[in-house]
């Protein structure tokens, strides 16, 4: 099939430019494939990472039709338009290099942060492996399938406007990590990930679940590290796990948020929190968004009775 | 052809009770106006929205089955119009559908019979716009369009838990969503398209990371600003928080004054319906909606 790749160039330090290159390929074929015949046939000098081929090294990330995504697990006929023509751009949160190529060291450094290694207390190995059960394995598995090719890192919502927040990738090695029965180093862990750079600084935009090549589903590992955060009662309390325990307090209470209460509770508990909400207080009554009065939902007994049914097998299990 | 009736099990979500009774009554107009009937799950509880599966994945599962068996007992689709609700109603039913059989989906209901509730799975949950899409129709809709929203350039805010929350049954793409600009052009107005409106308000983060949570709303606005936008439309509550009640605070933080309204979906449903201002509560804004209203010559 005849189709146009839209590349997005750049010189080392020079501004960005569009240019068109025209292929006749088999659908069945790889964007990376295409990719390299350009390279090949057209233009010598564009450049992009690429080494397997075959979805395993995590190179080749980049922006298809604005999406991140391996472009050697991206096959012409699903991404070309009905023209076909195909968007290809570098990976977002990252400065370029060249082309489609990104400077990652903000990428690594983020994962050193969460001290991705398993950790035994002398860093010793044993003289035999360690040994796991499937269930042992089973936890791990998940977060241990990411390449770190970065799709995540390049879409992260929060990452985009916060440049001290880890980044997904970091994070599911974090939960990884702390998951494995084999590291000693829980409480460690705990406590620095406790922080709003770390578990709390994800805004649940659901980015990287969606591009995510292999299934790692960061978002999901990030809520199983905040899980273990709020269940661990050594954890030093902070605001996002006070807002966490007032929202199932208030649930219990009188089935839904009172949001004013809900405000008071969690972020006006000293002064310089209640000086914060003063202004938005007075903005809020002053258009009738403060509802003066709360009424518990129909039947919230029940809802109550329902939560601390499951709060009670919670702490059991 | 005679339309069937077009009857759901309403869940309002606690922020149109609450900060935003703007968008309950908005609603509660325009489904009348459009012969939709709705019957409000006046038990139903706060879905949480999304952070209950943090202290625990059953808690979360549990008490949004119990929300969806409220929408059985009527025998009627749940309707909901809040994206985040949608998210989190939606994936919990998507989830407990495939687990029929199951022994996980056996020890939920042995918790919702504690009051006297069961969960089947037999009905759907979907968002008000999705329903004025497929069920009302656009047709339909452009039909009883009294006043053509003509010239109003509508910039979409859709909500990371409308698009993305729910890995299947999707409506929309979630790098390409349609519906809510075919809503717009349906009532007249025109679609603006820029990078954010896909994207995240940062209202997660605002309770306990103000700064970040207003960088990414500030982000967002101005993109829009930027692109020609004369107002936001959202059918996310929250996302209305962030980015109304909060664009005081987002404009003191970057220094630009911003004022750009943020319209509920029903809101302008209702304008387009013929519906005065008032009614739709256009005054309640802390962002003010005049130059909406003065484009449209009212
Ligand atoms: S989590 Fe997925 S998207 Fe992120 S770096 Fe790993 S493999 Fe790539
Ligand atoms: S869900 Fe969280 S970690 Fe994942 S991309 Fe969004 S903000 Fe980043
Ligand atoms: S998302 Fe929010 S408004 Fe919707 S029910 Fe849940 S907590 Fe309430
Ligand atoms: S944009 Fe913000 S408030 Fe809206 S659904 Fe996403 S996280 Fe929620
Ligand atoms: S080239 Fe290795 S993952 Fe694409």
């Amino acid at each position: 099939m005849e189709i146009t790749i839209r590349i997005r160039r750049q010189a080392e330090s020079g501004s960005p430019d569009y240019k068109s290159y025209a292929l006749d390929v088999d659908p069945g074929t790889t964007v990376l494939d295409a990719l390299m015949r350009i390279k090949g046939e057209i233009d010598g000098t564009l450049a992009f990472r690429k080494n397997c081929r075959n979805a395993i090294c995590g190179s080749c990330a980049m922006r298809i039709n604005g999406r991140s995504a391996l472009a050697c697990a991206s096959r012409i006929r699903d991404v070309a338009d009905a023209r076909g023509e195909i968007l290809i751009q570098p990976m977002g949160n990252m400065p370029v290099i060249k082309d489609l190529v990104v400077d990652m060291t903000s990428f690594w450094k983020h994962l050193d942060q969460v001290d991705p290694y398993v950790s035994t207390a002398a860093r010793r190995t044993p003289e035999k492996e360690f040994l796991q059960t499937p269930e042992q394995r089973a936890a791990v598995e998940q977060a241990g399938n990411c390449i770190l090719c970065g799709a995540c890192y390049s879409e992260c919502n929060s990452r985009e406007v916060n440049p001290n927040f880890v980044g997904p990738h970091a994070l599911a090695k974090a939960q990884r990590v702390m998951a494995d029965n084999r590291d000693d180093q829980t409480a460690q862990r705990h406590a620095l990930y406790n922080q709003p750079e770390f578990a709390w600084g994800c805004t649940r935009c659901f980015y990287c679940n969606e591009v995510c090549p292999m299934g790692v589903q960061p978002l999901d590992q990030i809520q199983k590290i905040r899980h273990e955060l709020l269940t661990d009662k050594a954890t030093e309390p902070n605001t996002a796990m006070r807002h966490r325990r007032v929202m199932v307090r208030q649930i219990k209470e009188s089935g839904w948020l009172d949001e004013a209460r809900f405000a008071l509770q969690v972020v006006g508990r000293d002064f310089k929190g209640l000086w914060s909400l003063v202004p938005l207080g007075v903005r809020m009554a002053a258009k009738g968004k403060m509802p003066l009065r709360h009424r518990p939902i129909e039947n919230c007994a029940q809802v109550r009775d329902l939560v601390e049914a499951i709060q009670k097998e919670d702490t059991k299990s | 052809m005679i339309a069937p009736p077009l009857k759901y099990a309403y869940y309002p979500g606690c922020v149109a009770r609450g900060a935003c009774r703007e968008l309950y009554t908005s609603t509660a107009l325009i489904t009348a106006a459009l012969g939709i009937e709705l019957v409000e799950l006046k038990s139903a509880s706060c879905c949480g929205a999304g952070t209950l599966k943090e202290d625990s994945q059953r808690l979360q599962d549990a008490v949004n089955a119990r929300n969806i068996a409220l929408a059985e007992e009527q025998g009627l689709t749940m309707l909901t119009q809040c994206s985040t609700c949608q998210g989190v109603l939606g994936a919990v039913n998507d989830k407990l559908r495939a687990e029929r059989g199951s022994a996980y989906r056996d020890e939920i209901n042995a918790l919702l019979a504690r009051g006297g509730h069961h969960y089947d799975g037999s009905v759907d949950v979907r968002h008000l716009l999705w329903i004025l899409l497929a069920d009302v129709g656009l047709d339909n809709l452009r039909a009883r369009v009294r006043r053509p929203l003509t010239g109003l350039r509508c910039g979409s805010f859709y909500g990371c838990y409308l698009l993305r929350a729910q890995a299947h049954r999707r409506v929309d793409d979630a790098f390409n969503p349609q519906s809510l600009e075919k809503l717009f052009e349906a009532l007249g107005a025109t679609p603006v398209y820029f990078e954010g409106r896909t994207k995240c308000c940062g209202f997660p983060l605002s309770s306990y990371d103000a700064p970040t949570s207003f960088s990414m709303a500030a982000v967002r606005l101005q993109d829009a600003i930027d692109c020609g936008a004369d107002c936001l439309v959202t059918p996310c509550p929250l996302c209305h928080l962030n980015l109304d009640a909060r664009q005081p605070e987002v404009e003191r933080q970057v220094g630009r004054k911003l004022g750009l309204p943020v319209l509920h979906l029903s809101q302008l449903v209702g304008l387009a319906l013929g519906l005065s201002p008032e009614q739709l509560g256009l005054g309640r804004h802390i962002v003010s909606t005049r130059p909406v209203l003065e484009r449209l010559g009212l």
